[in-house]
């Protein structure tokens, strides 16, 4: 297991909105991490990175305990994270957004990996251009590249899809897997978009109330559309 | 018309040591949302370290080396004892420093007493320049001031530790979710403000009287400065502080220093009523 989070609990906005989640994430593997609104998904990652304290359970990242860790030392033992909304830095060029993304290394090893713009072909040819001029979908793939500068052995991803045309979304979810495949990133997803998660994906979990109430392959998510209805629909 | 040609390049001197000491106060608002209202007394801490190496027989320019250094790691200090901890607490931060300012003056008026002091004039000497007669002391404040503005720009703008900084200010979490110790760069902030505001006290000690009140006369018009040209942007600081230096020393010139502060405030209030994101509006993200 690359990350292991065990009896996860976390308050936010003084409510609890973890209480108690267990989740486990093979090396390799792309996860996605499913439910309605307001179950704790976005927490969850949150919690991951730092942003949120845990009150209490442990997180476990490559066998060393990170809950109560500082944030910039998560990033630091190989997380990347690609929030909600994409929050990349509109003032800044795409340069500079990616040079964000190796700025911890130390002075000499900040180069960003050439393969970045392999990947996202269309970051290459706006390298000086602001970010905040940036389309939703094309902002997503920055965000996402910006993480992967940094050379994460996981990738945390939430709601990738959000406002973003049906292609770029198809076009992401294509990218990704090549990138895992190639490389055996790990990515865990918080994730609406069905079609995405079934393009993507190999495993899901299921939030309700705070906690991860089932886990399956989404072979089975294909094979049984009841799990999805049961989870997903209002 | 010889007047107003030495009262011009007056102006530009009194724009450029306010500049300096506004661009400390907007590098540490920008970056940690503290208002420190002790930085005028950085100023003062600055014009001291002055006063005491001209005391002990070092003469000044050991003083002005000497100064932001000092300063600066007084401003670490400050930093990791207080300010530190008051993070997101606006109100608390403010009465806070308001403390730290008070107990450094009263400090200075221990050692040093409350009485005006006045120092050598290191560089004594005029030059003509432009068929005016300036004096070379204010010419060197002037190129100073440009040299350590221009580095600060090029540090911000231009190094990985001035993206950081600027990440840090647009979006503390993202940053710090990129591997940026947010901490560490509040630090190193705060002491290089600091820093600034040592600096600038230091160069304009030989100028002023050095009383343990000087600081007040810098913090407020550095305030202005900013709340004129807007604190999401550095060269706001510029704008900021060419309209309420160059105002406040042109008026005074031509009317009087009464009338000057007044007009100034005035201006300042339609301003930021009209622009509340100051002239140099910048976005940033809450």
């Amino acid at each position: 297991m690359i990350l292991s989070i065990e009896n996860l609990h976390a308050s936010y906005g003084g409510s609890l909105i973890l209480q108690g989640v267990d989740l486990s994430v093979r090396r390799g593997e792309i996860k996605a991490l499913m439910g309605r609104n307001g179950m704790g998904k976005t927490t969850l990652l949150k919690a991951v990175m730092g942003l949120v304290p845990p009150r209490s359970g442990r997180i476990v990242f490559d066998g060393r305990p990170i809950h109560g860790m500082d944030t910039h030392r998560i990033a630091a033992c190989g997380i990347g994270y690609v929030p909600q909304g994409r929050e990349v830095f509109d003032d800044f060029t795409v340069m500079e957004n990616l040079r964000l993304g190796v700025l911890r290394n130390p002075r000499g090893r900040r180069d960003i990996p050439p393969e970045i713009f392999d990947y996202f072909p269309i970051l290459d040819k706006r390298r000086h251009q602001r970010a905040g001029s940036f389309s939703g979908g094309e902002q997503q793939m920055l965000a996402i590249a910006r993480a992967l500068a940094a050379r994460p052995r996981l990738l945390l991803l939430d709601e990738p899809s959000e406002g973003i045309q049906p292609s770029i979304v198809d076009q992401i979810a294509a990218t990704l897997k090549a990138i895992s495949a190639r490389t055996g990133l790990t990515i865990l997803v918080v994730e609406q978009n069905v079609d995405m998660i079934l393009e993507l994906a190999a495993t899901c979990a299921f939030m309700e109330g705070g906690r991860v109430v089932q886990a399956c392959d989404v072979d089975e998510l294909r094979a049984d559309e009841s799990i999805m209805a049961c989870h997903m629909s209002v | 018309m010889w007047d107003i040609g030495i009262q011009l390049l007056h102006s530009l001197n009194y724009i450029l040591v306010l500049v300096l000491v506004a661009m400390g106060l907007v590098i540490i608002f920008g970056l940690m949302r503290v208002i420190n209202m002790a930085h005028g007394e950085f100023f003062l801490l600055g014009a001291y370290t002055v006063v005491l190496t001209s005391q002990r027989g070092l003469g000044f320019w050991p003083g002005l080396v000497l100064a932001p250094v000092i300063v600066g790691l007084v401003g670490m200090v400050i930093e990791w004892a207080v300010i530190r901890h008051l993070y997101h607490r606006l109100l608390d931060s403010i009465l806070a420093t308001w403390g730290i300012s008070i107990a450094i003056k009263q400090l200075i008026i221990i050692f040093f007493g409350p009485a005006g002091l006045m120092i050598k004039p290191p560089l004594p000497q005029s030059v003509h320049i432009l068929g005016l007669v300036y004096p070379v002391y204010r010419l060197f404040i002037m190129g100073v001031s440009v040299a350590v503005i221009a580095l600060t720009f090029y540090l911000f703008q231009r190094t990985d530790f001035g993206l950081g900084a600027r990440a840090v200010i647009a979006n503390r979490d993202m940053a710090a979710a990129l591997g940026i110790n947010t901490r560490r760069m509040n630090r190193v902030t705060f002491t290089f403000g600091s820093a600034l505001a040592g600096l600038a006290g230091a160069v304009m000690a030989p100028l002023m009287s050095c009383d343990p009140q000087m600081g007040l006369g810098f913090f407020i018009p550095a305030f202005l400065s900013i709340l004129v040209g807007g604190a999401g942007a550095l060269s706001g600081v510029l704008v900021g502080g060419a309209v309420v230096g160059g105002g406040d020393s042109l008026i005074s010139f031509l009317f009087s220093p009464v009338t000057a502060q007044i007009v100034v405030f005035s201006l300042a209030i339609v301003l930021i009523r009209i622009r509340p994101q100051g002239l140099v509006g910048g976005r940033r993200h809450e």
